[in-house]
């Protein structure tokens, strides 16, 4: 019988094997797998988590303080009505507060557990018997200032504030009745209890009551234990897990002292327990007792036909006592520490979603109507004497005063989705208690809900090393609440943080380590001496004596105008070659005559040129015309006019034209190469210069009688002999360069692109041979220039020889020393 | 007393002369104020120069009194200078880049092919036809002295270019290094290059050593004058 799966939607029984019900096709077997790994379901042995209520009271958010305080008024009020009038009680709960049952009572005080007492505030009094009535009651959460005391009780402690006050007994007879309702119909049907509630009670609930009359009789009126135990529900009709469960909540009590046994067993759901134990109620609530009229009408009616979700998830609460009965240990260390309890907060904000209520869920789902009847039933048989936890069952009475708000959905807005998909799911499609007799077990549990037992488990460590944090949210979904976020290390800072000196603080050693660092960097950046050359050590002052002894040579023959040096014997070809082109041109010839030299070069660069023009004016007579394509070029054209030509006595503008500045360089000279007269069409008076006398009749540069090129560069002389090559046709190009540039323009000489070299002084000195010595002064200057020019040649030589003496002698020694 | 122009150029020449000269005691103001004097000069000379040598004559009179079409000629020249002015403005000087464009072009086509046809290949022919009898009895040289110039540029032109030749593998101990017959030529290259470099280091110091001496004659020249 136990191996048969009951159908949760026809409520026939059929073979574990089957898929899908024989009788209506509905699905028999969940459709997902068995969880593993992270997500498997705890297994019965497991470390349960450490719930801790006791620091639930300060996260309450300001509207459900008020509220609370709204209500303690009224239970007063109604406290003091009901001592006048005892026989009439007011209903249980309003429709407008949805925790307008959570009433506090003033007797609880009494039987306040340590732990319940910390956070009341109100030291806790001795348990005074365990067979006391016990009864159902509603908690209500006290202030602020009631928590937070000691609650070093022992665990006995724990349910003694779940206990029923004695100072009520009407109360803990209408628990009774509760409980005597489970098998007394009768009662059940009392008016004076149902005409209250009916009107509250939705259809199913009355259902309930009408199935529950059916029940056989036999379960004991007076306490709750022996109604459990003394059961009528046969047990075939029990499901086996619960009758699994049922043993085992047995084995435990044998097991366990009778402190523990109680308060594991009698253990409510978290949130549940969390809600009662944080009472600080100080007056007994007489309108709890219109919530047990309904749950006495409600046990009975335990048809099978629709169960409300959260009836069905008390069903499967007593599986969750068992897991909580290992955790009383741990909770009552969590709750000493006042610290608050993420397991607590959530449980305060949807009392469903509490760990208990999640192990219960999903036997809740599986539950017909009649497997919950038996269910319930079967949870009160395995009740012992204990059961005055077992009277705070109380998620029924919550549960329809949680119906009954108007606030309802808000507080399930942070249930997880299966638990809400669970509650939400439709009966029919429930599963049997049977069918999941197996898949959940007590200790079986989602994922999620083993991931918030770590996560509790987690925090309630931490928050039992640091005090309370009382910090108030402002903003985002936890806004209003305080303490929600639990502290420790890394959530926020719990003391001062300490103050550390901004020295540097070292030791010896280390300033030792780091002064060799340093060394070490200082040796790595400081250059390295490259090693210099002994024999110029004394390069200063060689400098100074070679200085003054070519100042020397240099001026006593210019100062004595000696002539002891002869000019040059024999004439090179290239100056023969300009000697035949200065002794060749026509009479009167136009002859362009460029002028590219650095004023500084005009010692040597007149000297070099003065002797050919001198004897080409001589013979010639030329009309010269003057370019320059460098800026001092112009004025340069008048110093040689006025200095060493003056004794010709050429006038501007008839024997000779000064074009001035050509600008453009290379281009320049290209363009002037083409078109001269476009080019330069004015010259230095700013007169048009093709329209003199000088220039008469020319409009080309071929049309010239020769091109002579002064310069003391040898790239302006290259850039006149490319530019001009094709322009100038077979005009005859002469270049008088300085000494320096003469070798880089020989080659163009070999080449035959020009007609003739003159290098410097040298050429100038050929030059006044062949012209009679004129103007004379290449003469003034050989002297001096051939006394520098051996003077350099005897340096040079004898600082070689001295060099290679000095290198020798080194070898020597080391020779010899080798 | 009357002081004639060659009087003040010659005290002015004597006086800046003795400013160059002491710079061969080291930097000193002296020198520093010759210097700055001959820059100064210069820059102003040279803005004279470009006023009426440049823009006077080939960019204002063009556009003043020259015909429509040296007018449409200058106009073109005037737009590049005034293009090259955009530079002032950054977010105008992209517009500069045109003229500079056009200069560039022309300039690089100007210098190569006067480089090509004024340079590498007549100098190239003139290597080649070193050795040219009739080329050089045309020039009254004998075939001894063709012989021996041509063969003394041939080896000195392929010397130094095998100096200049850097292409080497490695040996069998790892030293990387040319092939010796290379070697060998390289060193006679080396000696070429040493020649040429002293032929102008002895250039440089005639042309400077006859500056100076021009100078000292200058200065000896005004002080027997006056």
């Amino acid at each position: 019988m136990s191996d048969m799966i009951k159908c949760p939607s026809c409520a026939e029984n059929n073979l574990p094997d089957q898929e899908f019900c024989q009788y209506c096709q509905t699905r028999l077997q969940p459709l997902t797998d068995p969880l593993d790994g992270a997500d498997a379901p705890i297994k019965p042995g497991q470390a349960p988590t450490k719930i801790n209520t006791a620091e639930l009271e300060p996260i309450l958010p300001q509207w459900l303080r008020d509220a609370r305080d709204s209500a303690r008024k009224d239970d007063q009020q109604a406290a003091q009505q009901n001592l006048q009038q005892p026989s009439q009680p007011k209903p249980a709960s309003s429709a407008k507060d949805p925790l307008a049952g959570l009433q506090s009572q003033a007797g609880d005080e009494e039987d306040m557990p340590d732990r319940l007492a910390s956070i009341t505030g109100v030291t806790s009094k001795p348990i005074k018997s365990r067979t006391e009535s016990f009864a159902v009651r509603w908690v209500e959460l006290g202030g602020k200032d009631d928590f937070a005391k000691d609650e070093s009780d022992g665990s006995s402690s724990d349910l003694a504030g779940l206990k029923s006050s004695e100072p009520q007994p009407d109360e803990n007879n209408e628990v009774r009745d509760w409980f005597r309702n489970l098998g007394n119909p009768e009662q059940a049907q009392q008016p004076e209890q149902s005409d209250s509630t009916d009107s509250d009670l939705p259809d199913w609930l009355t259902q309930m009551a009408t199935k529950e009359n059916l029940q056989p009789e036999g379960t004991p009126p007076d306490d709750s234990a022996d109604v459990l135990d003394n059961s009528p529900v046969p047990s075939s009709d029990v499901p086996d897990w619960l009758r699994v469960l049922g043993s085992q909540n047995e084995k435990s009590k044998s097991a366990d002292s009778a402190d523990h046994s109680e308060s594991s067993v009698g253990e409510p759901p978290a949130g549940i327990m969390s809600e009662e134990a944080e009472s600080p109620s100080d007056s007994p609530k007489p309108d709890q007792d219109k919530s047990f009229e309904w749950l006495k009408s409600t046990v009975p009616a335990t048809s099978g036909e629709e169960i409300p979700d959260w009836l069905s998830n008390d069903a499967a609460v007593p599986p969750t006592f068992t897991a909580a009965e290992d955790e009383s240990a741990e909770l009552k260390d969590a709750q000493s520490n006042g610290i608050s309890d993420r397991s607590e907060t959530v449980a305060l904000q949807s009392p469903i979603h509490t760990e208990s209520e999640e192990k219960s869920i999903e036997p809740a789902q599986d539950a017909d109507t009649l497997g919950w009847l038996n269910t319930f039933q079967a949870v009160s048989a395995y009740q012992p004497e204990n059961s005055l936890a077992q009277a705070d069952f109380t998620p029924l009475d919550f549960a329809e005063d949680f119906q009954a708000s108007d606030n309802m959905d808000g507080l399930f807005t942070d249930i997880p989705d299966e638990l809400m998909s669970a509650l939400e799911a439709p009966p029919s499609s429930l599963p049997t208690a049977d069918a999941y007799s197996e898949t959940i077990a007590p200790d079986d549990q989602t994922s999620w809900v083993e991931a918030m037992r770590s996560v509790d488990s987690g925090i309630s460590k931490l928050s039992s090393n640091f005090p309370a944090d009382q910090t108030v949210e402002s903003s985002g979904v936890l806004a209003g609440l305080s303490g929600v976020l639990p502290s420790g290390p890394g959530f926020a800072q719990m003391s001062r943080p300490k103050a550390y000196s901004t020295k540097l603080q070292v030791s010896d050693e280390q300033q030792a380590q780091a002064a060799l660092l340093e060394q070490i960097l200082a040796a790595e950046t400081a250059p390295v001496p490259i090693a210099s050359f002994s024999v110029l050590r004394t390069s200063h002052s060689l400098r100074w004596f070679l200085a003054f002894i070519v100042f020397v040579m240099i001026t006593i023959p210019l100062f004595m105008r000696t002539q002891m040096f002869s000019l040059p014997v024999g004439v090179p070809m290239d100056v023969n070659g300009a000697l035949q082109v200065a002794q060749t041109i026509p009479e009167s010839a136009p002859v362009l005559v460029a002028f590219d030299y650095e004023p500084a070069r005009v010692g040597e660069m007149e000297a070099a040129a003065a002797p050919m023009f001198d004897q080409m004016i001589l013979l010639r007579h030329p009309h010269l015309t003057f370019i320059s394509t460098n800026e001092t070029g112009a004025i340069l054209v008048e110093r040689f006019i006025s200095g060493p030509l003056a004794v010709h006595n050429y006038q501007s503008g008839i024997q000779y034209l000064n074009l001035g500045y050509l600008p453009g360089g290379q281009m320049g000279i290209r363009a002037f190469a083409q078109n001269p007269r476009v080019t330069a069409p004015f010259d230095m008076s700013f007169s048009s210069a093709w329209d003199s006398i000088p220039l008469a009749g020319i409009s080309s540069l071929s049309q010239f009688a020769a091109l002579i090129v002064i310069t003391d560069d040898a790239e302006a002389a290259r850039t006149w002999i490319e530019q001009t090559e094709s322009a100038r046709g077979a005009v005859p190009f002469v270049v008088i360069s300085s000494a320096q540039s003469a070798p880089m323009i020989q080659p163009y000489y070999e080449s035959q692109q020009i007609s003739g070299l003159v290098p410097g002084l040298y050429g100038g000195a050929l030059f006044e041979q062949y012209n009679a010595g004129r103007p004379g002064s290449a003469r003034s200057y050989w002297d001096a220039y051939s006394l520098g020019m051996l003077l350099a040649m005897a340096l040079v030589l004898g600082g070689g020889l001295w060099n290679l003496a000095l290198g020798l002698r080194e070898r020597v020694a080391a020779w010899e020393t080798q | 007393m009357v002081f004639s122009s060659d009087l003040v150029t010659g005290l002015l020449s004597f006086l800046f002369t003795i400013l160059i000269f002491s710079y061969l005691i080291g930097d000193n103001p002296l020198f520093r104020i010759a210097v700055y004097i001959f820059v100064g000069v210069s820059s102003g000379y040279l803005a004279a120069l470009a006023w009426w040598q440049v823009i006077v004559p080939r960019l204002i009179y063009p556009l003043v009194y020259g015909s429509v079409l040296e007018k449409a000629f200058t106009a073109i020249p005037l737009l590049g200078a005034v293009l090259i002015l955009m530079k002032i403005s950054p977010r105008l000087a992209g517009l500069a880049r045109i003229a500079m464009a056009f200069l560039v072009g022309a300039g690089a086509a100007v210098i190569i092919a006067g480089a090509l046809s004024g340079t590498l290949l007549p100098q190239i022919a003139a290597t080649i036809n070193a050795f040219d009898l009739s080329a050089a009895s045309a020039r009254n040289i004998s075939v001894v002295e063709v012989v021996f110039n041509g063969a003394f540029i041939l080896a000195g032109t392929v010397f130094t270019l095998i100096y200049f030749h850097f292409g080497a593998s490695t040996k069998a101990d790892g030293s990387i290094r040319r092939l010796k017959l290379i070697e060998i030529n390289a060193l006679v290259g080396r000696i070429f290059i040493g020649i040429t470099l002293g032929t102008i280091f002895a250039g440089v110091y005639a042309a400077a050593l006859t500056a100076l001496i021009e100078r000292i004659s200058s200065l000896i020249n005004f002080i027997g004058n006056y």
